[in-house]
């Protein structure tokens, strides 16, 4: 015979179960994409870690030989820095990946001073030195904590005051550096999987919206990654078909290309 | 110019209960955004590491919202959605780009958390469905996070 307590909690267990499979078997299989779409949010952007992670399952990776910590220009625009700043934090999660501690505390300090740049500072200044304190113990799990947490405050904080726009760019450098990093390293060791990783053509679309908003961003490095969006969208946006080896260097050219533009003064 | 002053106080006086109910809404889905996160929590010890972005917003009883998120193939993801509303049911369902029912058979819901798992098959964009099942409120905050590894 069960125990009254035991039975109780059997029952429960029993009842939890179905209620489970009752939900499970009232959830559709299928949907109307068409009739949602109207309907669906913006797009989040990844973090480059997230496409890094999936790239380092399918072999092991040098990123030693990706890794970037070099001062770089300072600009004065404001959008020039903000597309920077995003590139130097994607640059902090290849230096994660490579677990190379003086790369990421120099990460760190020049984050700090893009942000100054663009007045958002304050909102950082703790996850810089979380960062460097992460770096010295080499808790790697921690650095990459702090580095989403120092781009999510920094873009916080350019929403607060209304530069929605600054934010949005933060999230284009960030991308176009991954980017770059993830075509370089599977035009190394190609691989259908690897490329498959560029297969976002809703986030191109996603940028290319964002920058037609911005007419009054009248910049060289604005006007050049517009019309490279153009040039890489039909290379990405394949339905089914698999991304050939050419199309992926000619991604990591044209992003190469654009890199250069936002980490060096014209 | 007392009309003008009479006017002037009105003004102040909407603009300010405006303020208050916009702040009282964002207070509403930071606390849906913290039993979201409080969903999350066992999985940071399995090695999820929780993005700190996440979607948020106000839906009657009965209603669904779409978001798009791009997941690559490779990584395990897990989608943690919260409501503050005492007696709410939410849910939350993953679905691919054609609409089919992407994730795994291990989603779960109870009380202030619903929670849905996915393994990509491919790389590409996938709708992450959001719904109010029931609740006793007219509106009712929700905030959706997710984490990957």
């Amino acid at each position: 015979m069960i125990p009254f307590p035991r039975y109780l909690k059997l029952s429960a267990l029993l009842a939890s179960g179905l209620i489970l499979c009752a939900h499970g078997a009232e959830t559709p299989q299928h949907i109307d994409v068409k009739q949602l779409s109207k309907k669906v949010e913006d797009v989040v952007v990844p973090l480059p870690n997230e496409v890094f992670g999936a790239l380092n399952k399918l072999g092991s990776i040098n990123w030693k030989e990706y890794v970037r910590s070099d001062k770089g220009s300072n600009f004065t625009e404001r959008p020039r820095i903000a597309l920077l700043l995003g590139t130097v934090i994607a640059d902090g999660f290849i230096a994660v990946q490579a677990e190379d501690a003086p790369a990421v505390k120099e990460i760190g300090q020049r984050v700090q001073t893009l942000a100054r740049g663009i007045g958002v500072e304050r909102s950082i200044t703790q996850h810089a030195k979380a960062i460097t304190e992460a770096a010295d113990k080499r808790k790697w799990e921690n650095v990459r904590q702090e580095l989403d947490r120092t781009q999510n405050s920094v873009q916080q904080a350019m929403n607060e005051v209304h530069d929605e726009k600054l934010s949005q760019l933060v999230s284009l450098g960030g991308w176009l550096r991954g980017t770059e990093v993830l075509t370089a390293v599977v035009t190394k060791h190609f691989s259908t999987e690897g490329a498959e990783l560029l297969h976002q053509p809703d986030l191109l679309v996603y940028f290319q919206t964002r920058l037609q908003a911005m007419p009054e961003f009248d910049l060289a490095i604005i006007r050049d990654i517009r019309g490279a969006l153009v040039e890489v969208k039909p290379l990405i946006d394949v339905g089914r078909a698999h991304i050939s080896s050419e199309s992926v260097k000619k991604i990591n050219d044209i992003t190469t290309r654009l890199d250069n533009g936002i980490v060096t003064r014209e | 110019m007392r009309a003008f002053v009479k006017a002037l106080l009105r003004g102040s006086f909407s603009i300010a209960i405006l303020l208050a109910l916009r702040l009282t809404v964002f207070a509403s889905v930071d606390d849906a955004q913290s039993f979201a996160l409080q969903a999350a929590e066992p999985y940071i010890k399995e090695g999820f590491q929780v993005r700190e972005d996440y979607w948020g917003g106000d839906l009657g009883s009965g209603e669904k919202k779409a978001v798009r998120q791009q997941l690559f193939k490779g990584n395990e993801y897990w989608f943690w959605m919260g409501t503050e509303v005492e007696r709410a049911r939410i849910s939350v369902h993953i679905y691919d780009s054609e609409g089919k029912l992407a994730e795994q058979p291990d989603g779960w819901e109870k009380g202030h958390f619903a929670a849905a798992h996915i393994i990509p098959k491919s790389t590409g964009s996938y709708f992450i469905i959001v719904n109010i099942e029931e609740s006793p409120e007219e509106r009712t905050h929700w905030a959706l996070v997710y984490g990957f590894r």
